[in-house]
């Protein structure tokens, strides 16, 4: 197929009459699409796969990418290695997968070899850092991922951000003395993967790191855990799980009487986790690289417009499923990029990717933060959505805080 | 191949030597041999989506063995097997990256630290045995898995490990065409290494010790050598297994290795049969293959238009985790002794048509 696209483009160079031709060559190209719709992670996985799944249906239904159709294939992976890697292996070889949409952890990272190696880029959820030095620039960087993309903010990176507000939230109250910080979560990949990036950076701006504290990622009386947040005297907590397990948190700290601030990760914070946790959620932070569903922004009317084309409620959606449609709308503009620049081949995807500055999918101003990925650099985003949930009277009260930029710092590259 | 097991009547052998046979008949010799050498000739015909199916039947099949013979042979429990797989994995990669020590040989080493390692989390069965040593070995899982995420030195914690690919003679074998054959070869070596080692004394001791551990003892079996041996080869193969497997991938994380796995490795050899090496491979096999074909199901079904494709991914999901279930159910409902009995039962229908016997 890449030497067919090859020839596709000398064949439109050569003249119209091979136009033809060639355009049936190119008619369709193929993205696979690895969803966790019942293994560990479908919680939030299902919304986000489901932005994908209809975003892929939307740009077909525009035109595809300036006239070729993405073919594209839902499975359903259960967040099981075996499956990502033979589903991998039987889009490379069967359909000659150009680009694919990951989500988790694990399959991103059982795949970092593969990809590079077959030169097709994943645009994954797994928001890792160690995922954003694509060339093994930073010396601590194990393994360099240079065909990894994600839409967002690193997990470390959106830590830190919240650490950010956390030292301004500090000062603003006017609140004297060192304030405490403690990493809260299970002992994890996930969980576990800001921990040490976050804690330096929060003791660098002067917060008193206390010794992290552990909650199974799954849901149960955590009240034991809460005595020692309590116990540890910290002010901010980062809670690194997601789903049941932190309604469990929240609900048994409310009951000890923990008096911490809980920031969320990027999975940890959304209405689904608030409305489980009802009356006991009082000024919960947490991270979003995208508006809320609820905020008044135009763009969003596109976003609402996907979904509905896939006769999906439109009157909320979480934020991971808008996160979804920005990860494939970029994916699909940098395919547009190759597509006048040598053709839809994974390698020039990958250029793509790199070919627009401060970049936003048309149409998606307000909805996708501006993005940046460099050969060198796959942070793309570096600025971080503040929100807080409020109960109010038997709702949710969502209210966006701030907006928090962090600094490039090399030392922060992959870390 | 030998199988230390009751026999069908008519089925004669007149000297040690012939019982110990690790081919029963000279056409099974010949018969395995060339389904071997005609596999060599697989990644010229078959594509990546078929090779990778083979190895992954490979390096889980070796761990299944293993398991096989902690479980089926001698008798004992593991709840801990994924993790020991994981260590493996670990092991070879950072005996390669920390050490330089090449790949080639750092799998095996990798086999024998994992074979330290699951002594040492055995050593428990010497006192205990049945739903006891279950619950010791299930320790073993926990406390191995958090010192994946901890030992940032040996796993590299939440970050995972980078293994180079198999390499010899400065030739990388690094796709799947070419790893098929490392794969190839362990698999065929661990598998005759097991077959072989079951006909040895140790092999027969294992056996006593499952069948009646007091006789065992009586005739002078170390009961607690004996078990604390079966614990080591047995994760000496989840090791070799591991490794392999991280090697393949190039990137072994933390995640996956867990309760999940082991219990996966369970179903392999109750599905394939306990006590048998050719139904650990074929328990391996199914349990690899099922997920897939059910998926191709899936695929067909929306491509012939039966149900639409939307509902179907979403809705299949749940369908296909629970036919998973189902199929173990009923394979232990009737077939409680295996593919490998299966296997046997057609093999003599077709050797003694048309009598019974």
């Amino acid at each position: 197929m890449r030497t067919q696209l090859k020839k596709t483009g000398l064949a439109l160079a050569a003249g119209a009459a091979l136009l033809a031709t060639s355009a049936t060559a190119q008619d369709k190209v193929f993205v696979g699409h690895l969803a966790d719709y019942s293994g560990p992670t479908a919680f939030v996985g299902k919304y986000y796969a489901d932005g994908i799944k209809d975003t892929l249906q939307w740009i077909n239904k525009q035109g595809g990418i300036d006239g070729t159709t993405l073919e594209s294939e839902t499975i359903d992976y259960a967040y099981k290695v075996p499956q990502a890697i033979s589903n991998y292996k039987k889009w490379k070889s069967r359909k000659k997968m150009v680009a694919m949409q990951g989500w988790g952890t694990a399959d991103t990272e059982a795949l970092i070899s593969f990809v590079a190696k077959d030169q097709i880029p994943v645009y994954s959820a797994s928001y890792s850092g160690h995922l954003t030095d694509p060339t093994g620039k930073n010396p601590k960087t194990r393994k360099p991922a240079p065909y990894n993309f994600f839409y967002g903010a690193s997990y470390s990176d959106t830590c830190r951000a919240l650490v950010q507000w956390a030292k301004e939230d500090w000062e603003k109250k006017g609140s004297s003395g060192q304030p405490g910080f403690v990493h809260i979560g299970d002992n994890h990949p996930y969980p576990n993967a800001p921990k040490q990036a976050c804690g330096e950076y929060a003791q660098e701006l002067g917060f008193d790191v206390k010794q992290p504290v552990v909650v199974s990622m799954k849901p149960g009386d955590f009240k034991a855990q809460c005595l020692s947040i309590k116990n540890s005297g910290a002010n901010y907590g980062y809670v690194a799980n997601l789903g049941g397990s932190i309604v469990s948190l929240i609900k048994s700290c409310n009951t000890v009487g923990t008096d911490i601030q809980f920031m969320s990760n990027i999975w940890g914070g959304d209405k689904l986790t608030f409305n489980a946790v009802g009356e006991g959620i009082d000024n919960y932070i947490f991270p979003a690289l995208t508006p809320f569903w609820s905020d008044d922004v135009p763009a969003l009317e596109t976003v609402k417009n996907i979904a509905r084309a896939a006769g999906r409620d439109d009157s909320f959606q979480t934020h991971h499923y808008i996160r979804g449609v920005c990860s494939t709308l970029y994916m699909a503009e940098a395919m547009k990029w190759a597509k006048a620049n040598g053709g839809i081949t994974g390698a020039n995807i990958k250029q793509g990717m790199y070919a627009t500055k401060d970049w936003v999918p048309e149409g998606m101003d307000g909805v996708c933060l501006p993005a940046n990925w460099t050969a060198e650099d796959h942070r793309a985003i570096n600025s971080v959505n503040v929100y807080q949930a409020k109960w109010n009277d038997g709702d949710i009260k969502i209210n966006r805080l701030s907006q928090v930029t962090l600094p490039r710092r090399d030392d922060w590259l992959g870390y | 191949m030998i199988t230390l097991s009751m026999r069908p009547c008519g089925d004669f052998r007149t000297s040690y030597k012939a019982d110990n046979q690790i081919f029963e008949t000279k056409t099974i010799r010949w018969l395995t041999m060339a389904s071997i050498g005609l596999l060599c000739f697989a990644p010229m015909v078959l594509d990546a989506y078929f090779l990778t199916l083979f190895i992954q039947i490979s390096y889980l099949g070796i761990a299944a063995l293993g398991l096989n013979i902690l479980v089926g042979f001698t008798g004992q429990i593991s709840l801990g097997h994924g993790a020991f797989f994981g260590f493996g994995a670990f092991a070879s990669a950072w005996l390669n990256n920390s050490f330089g020590i090449p790949v080639w040989l750092a799998i095996p080493l990798a086999g024998w630290l994992t074979m330290v390692v699951g002594m040492l989390f055995g050593s428990p069965a010497a006192r205990i045995k049945g739903l006891y040593l279950a619950i010791a070995t299930l320790a073993a899982q926990f406390i191995i898995e958090d010192f994946f995420a901890r030992a940032e030195w040996f796993s590299g914690g939440a970050y995972g490990a980078a293994a180079e690919p198999f390499t010899l003679f400065g030739f990388a074998f690094d796709s799947d065409e070419s790893f098929f054959y490392v794969a190839l070869f362990a698999l065929v070596f661990m598998t005759l290494w097991a077959t072989n080692l079951m006909r040895s004394r140790d092999g027969r001791a294992f056996v006593a010790v499952r069948d009646h551990y007091l006789s065992a003892e009586i005739m002078g079996i170390s009961l607690n050598w004996y078990r604390l041996l079966s614990f080591g080869v047995s994760s000496f193969f989840a090791g070799i297994g591991g490794a392999l497997y991280g090697h393949y991938l190039g990137f072994v994380s933390a995640e996956g290795f867990t309760l999940m796995m082991s219990v996966q490795f369970l179903a392999m050899i109750i599905i394939g049969g306990l006590g048998s090496v050719k139904g650990a491979i074929l328990g391996t096999i199914f349990i690899v293959l099922l997920p897939e074909v059910l998926e191709s199901t899936v695929a067909l079904m929306a491509e012939t238009g039966l149900v639409s494709h939307g509902s179907l991914t979403e809705g299949m999901a749940y369908l296909k985790e629970m036919a998973i279930g189902l199929v173990i159910i009923l394979f232990l409902i009737f077939e409680p002794q295996g593919l490998a009995h299966r296997w046997k039962q057609i093999k003599a229908y077709w050797k003694f048509y048309p009598f019974a016997y």
